[in-house]
């Protein structure tokens, strides 16, 4: 009697949820089997109605991150900030990913909570249009990576983007302010960048930053024997094991493919951190009206292989980044990296053999942004527009050759040609005699050495120990901040030390709540204390910051001064005032449990 | 640099193999070893030669271990830190210059000579089963050991805690890093094959007590020390330790079970018959 009761108020649960969960539907047949009793006195109604409630849980959430061998700085914000989180009431788990791991969790199948790392950023405040755009937030790479979606921010990342002069200045302003009311991710600080060089063996370090392709060209060798070899060490061991420049997980900035792949124009910064923007590749740039550039490239290019650059190479190499599919596939598939950039192009037109016509779809700060992506010999590249493909495996939509080989040998026009490489050892480049940096009446920086060797070691520490040895010339990763205090510097071997525009931050996705949520987001902003951390885990070598861009675009409204102007810090000196910080998520509308655990609809 | 080190390893493990065969063989043994040594070698060639196809196999697969784990993406460093993050902490707290020499020392130095020793102790007996059973147990720890690194990925407490957990070899002397990132990959460190090779020398060596009873101590000695000095420098967590004497001990089990089990003389002698004995069957 009662089985037959307790199935047939199953029966009736069943029709009305339509197709929820099974976890739901026990419970449901429970509480239909519990509620019988009631059902004869009139009150099943009000029995579901208190207990078809979802109970909200604890917010519990993983921090993606690295590990101490990949970046120091990030496993120990990590720990910090999970410490915080914490205290907050918010359990707290962190996982460590290699290197390309790391990326391809956060920027290929954005599958994370919440992670803490290193932004590339840029020195144009631009790189936050492909950051942040809503339309990017399915894409892969760094095109908006947090599934952030705005309307309102949307507009403002158009408006300075099609913007110039003072007027974009207002509207980066206006951008800025907005980003740090949303607080899409928590920027903390801009490290400051030091490298070791031995002065004995080359001249004009300071000329070019050293995570730029300027650096290592130009230098002034000063013995016979340096000029054969530049010998950098390299922290980071992705370089020997892939060097395609569409790859996001095996890039940072691009600094070693730089070498290896030509752009029509160079951001050049110096070691102080002075940048502008120079034409390379192009001999002539020129706007001929207000949203047409004209090209004139370097005569007689040619690729490593031999085989002639010409502007049909480069107009390939714009429609390529745009679409890695070149049309084959049912939606384009854009390369993972320099996504922004190359929107910023409508079309563009090979003229002739050695001129281009840009037509450009942005102002013209941002449109001779777009002229600093690499350019790719088509005869290669175009056969890397099929889809992999890997057999008996499903593969992504999208996912073209193109973005996932390894790319050996590389094939560029750039002023280095790949030689040789053994796997995590090292990767070695040859000059290229045929750059055009090399002819008599080019003046601009140009290889001054035979062999380019970038040896990988892991650690600051060997890494050190190999400059002092004099086996090595430059470290060329940043060194590890902790190490930076205890270095002894002489005649022959020096500390060059630069500003950076990568940034470390916390980013969330979006795409999950309560990360969704901008007053969330806020809380969470203010429980880090930026400035302690700054201390704490890059011993005073980095700058905390409360917005992501580089010094020259901070608006004075968010000039770090003391503390963040925006979201300044729930309590002092790195120690969090619980009080303070649960009043604020109750402030934001989330609740505490009466153990002190915060409860989130997640 | 590298060749460096391994010159200089080479040198010392030397030295300290010639100092131990006159204190632990001894000269009655070596005596009679130059009589018999071409029937040891036979009796030990096959477990030497499957050892070496397994550390042959070894070095080839760790190239690939990383992309496998990460693909079946067992990461238990966290849990493994929430366990027992604290005993590492409580054990880098008692820090000494003088320790951390030491355990520097027998990271590198005395785990190499714990290993390569016994080769040579055992090899000096007329039974050819301890010989044969520990290069099986060598085996067995390699190829369990691989297994375990496919499956779990777990990054060791330096790498979880750098600022507490200072990565004392790597810091105090960064040579030695060229030398162990040529055998480990920095996610490997459940279980900790340092431990478990250790232990399985130790394990063997209270085994041989009766013949090698001053070898037992320092045995159990080094065994303790390299156990510890992986914890001490950072480079293991406890679990892994504890891992490794587990594997060290499932290894020597089954090492003595296998070994004697199957004899390739044996095996050429019997098969000859058999097929001749087809044969006659044939109809």
């Amino acid at each position: 009697m009662s089985e037959r009761g307790a199935a047939s108020v199953d029966t009736e649960g069943e029709r009305r949820r339509g197709g929820r969960s099974p976890a739901i539907s026990r419970r449901a047949a429970l509480a239909g089997a519990a509620g019988l009793t009631m059902a004869t006195s009139g009150c099943l109604s009000q029995f579901r109605s208190i207990v078809n409630r979802d109970d909200i849980d604890q917010l519990s959430l993983t921090i993606t991150t690295l590990p101490a061998d990949g970046d120091r700085e990030s496993i120990r914000l990590a720990r910090e900030i999970a410490a915080v989180l914490e205290t907050a009431g918010v359990d707290t788990a962190i996982e460590m990913r290699s290197n390309e791991e790391f990326l391809r969790a956060i920027l290929i199948n954005h599958d994370f909570d919440i992670y803490v790392g290193q932004h590339p950023g840029g020195i144009d405040p631009d790189f936050l249009y492909e950051s942040l755009h809503s339309l990017y937030a399915d894409e892969s790479g760094w095109q908006n990576p947090f599934g952030f979606t705005n309307l309102l921010v949307d507009d403002l990342l158009e408006t300075q983007r099609e913007a110039d002069g003072e007027e974009r200045r207002d509207a980066v302003e206006t951008l800025l302010e907005a980003l740090a009311v949303e607080q899409p991710f928590v920027p903390v600080c801009t490290p400051t960048e030091h490298r070791l060089v031995r002065a004995d063996r080359f001249e004009g370090w300071a000329d070019g930053h050293l995570a730029t392709r300027g650096g290592y060209l130009g230098l002034e060798p000063l013995t016979e024997e340096s000029s054969e070899q530049l010998r950098t060490v390299h922290m980071d061991a992705r370089p020997s094991q892939n060097l395609n420049p569409l790859t996001a997980e095996y890039r940072d900035r691009g600094t070693i493919t730089g070498l290896l792949y030509d752009s029509l124009a160079t951001e050049t910064v110096t070691a102080d951190g002075d940048s502008s923007l120079e034409p390379w590749l192009a001999e002539d740039v020129e706007w001929v009206d207000e949203s047409t550039l004209v090209v004139e490239l370097q005569p007689d290019c040619t690729f490593h292989d031999g085989e002639s650059l010409t502007a049909s190479d480069v107009a390939f190499s714009y429609r390529f980044l745009a679409d890695t599919a070149l049309g084959g596939d049912s939606s384009p598939a854009p390369s993972p990296r320099f996504r922004g950039r190359v929107a910023a192009i409508d079309e563009v037109e090979a003229s002739d053999e050695h001129t281009l016509e840009f037509a450009v779809d942005a102002g013209q700060a941002v449109g001779e942004q777009a002229l600093t992506v690499p350019i790719l010999p088509e005869h290669i590249w175009r056969d890397r527009a099929d889809e992999a493909s890997v057999r008996g495996v499903r593969v992504a939509q999208g996912t073209t050759e193109a973005v996932v080989t390894n790319n050996f040998p590389p094939v560029g026009s750039g002023p280095f040609q790949y030689a040789d490489h053994t796997d995590r050892e090292h990767v070695t480049f040859e000059r290229f005699d045929d750059h055009f940096t090399l002819r008599e009446d080019v003046d601009r920086p140009e290889p001054t050495v035979d062999e380019l060797r970038v040896q990988i070691d892991p650690r600051s520490t060997s890494a050190i120990q190999l400059l002092e040895d004099d086996a090595a010339d430059v470290t060329s990763s940043a060194l590890e901040t902790y190490v930076v205090d205890d270095i002894d510097v002489s005649e022959d071997v020096e500390l060059v030390e630069s500003p950076s525009w990568t940034f470390y931050h916390l980013g969330f996705n979006a795409r999950k709540a309560p990360f969704s949520n901008p007053r969330f987001r806020q809380v969470v902003a203010r429980l880090l204390d930026k400035a302690w951390l700054v201390e704490e885990v890059f011993d005073g070598h980095a700058r905390p910051i409360a917005t992501p861009v580089t010094e020259e675009w901070v608006p004075d409204g968010l000039e770090w001064d003391g503390e963040d102007p925006e979201m300044p810090f729930l309590g002092s000196n790195g120690d969090l005032d619980v009080e303070a910080a649960r009043a604020a998520f109750e402030d934001a509308g989330f609740r505490y449990d009466s153990d002190g655990t915060l409860r989130v609809r997640h | 640099m590298l060749v460096q080190v391994l010159m200089q390893l080479a040198v010392v493990v030397t030295l300290m193999v010639i100092v131990s065969i006159g204190l632990f063989v001894g000269r009655y043994r070596l005596r009679e070893t130059r009589t018999e040594w071409r029937g040891r070698i036979r009796a030990a060639a096959p477990i030497t030669v499957v050892l070496a196809v397994v550390l042959l196999f070894n070095s080839v697969a760790r190239q690939i271990v990383p992309d496998l784990s990460w693909m079946i993406g067992w990461n238990l460093t966290w849990a493994i830190y929430d366990i027992e993050g604290q005993f590492i902490l409580w054990l880098q707290d008692q820090a000494t210059p003088w320790l951390t020499a030491y355990f520097s020392f027998i990271y590198i130095y005395g785990y190499v000579f714990l290993l390569v020793f016994p080769v040579v102790a055992y090899f000096a007996l007329s039974n050819t089963r301890p010989l044969r059973e520990l290069l099986a147990a060598y085996t067995l720890n390699y190829t369990l050991g691989l297994v375990l690194y496919i499956f779990v990925i777990a990054y060791g407490p330096r790498n979880m805690m750098p600022e507490l957990v200072e990565a004392l070899l790597y810091d105090t002397y960064p040579q030695y890093q060229h030398l162990t990132r040529q055998v480990n990959r920095n996610t490997n460190v459940f279980p900790s094959l340092h431990t478990s090779l250790a232990a399985t020398v130790t394990f063997l060596a209270y085994r041989t007590r009766d013949v090698y009873p001053k070898w037992n101590v320092v045995a159990i000695l080094l065994g303790v020390s390299v156990a510890i000095s992986t914890m001490y420098l950072g480079i293991h967590w406890a679990i892994d330790v504890v891992a490794g004497i587990v594997l060290a001990y499932v290894s020597v089990e089954l090492a003595h079970l296998l070994v004697g089990r199957w004899s390739l003389s044996d095996w050429v002698d019997g098969r000859v018959p058999t097929i001749g004995g087809l044969r006659n069957r044939d109809p």
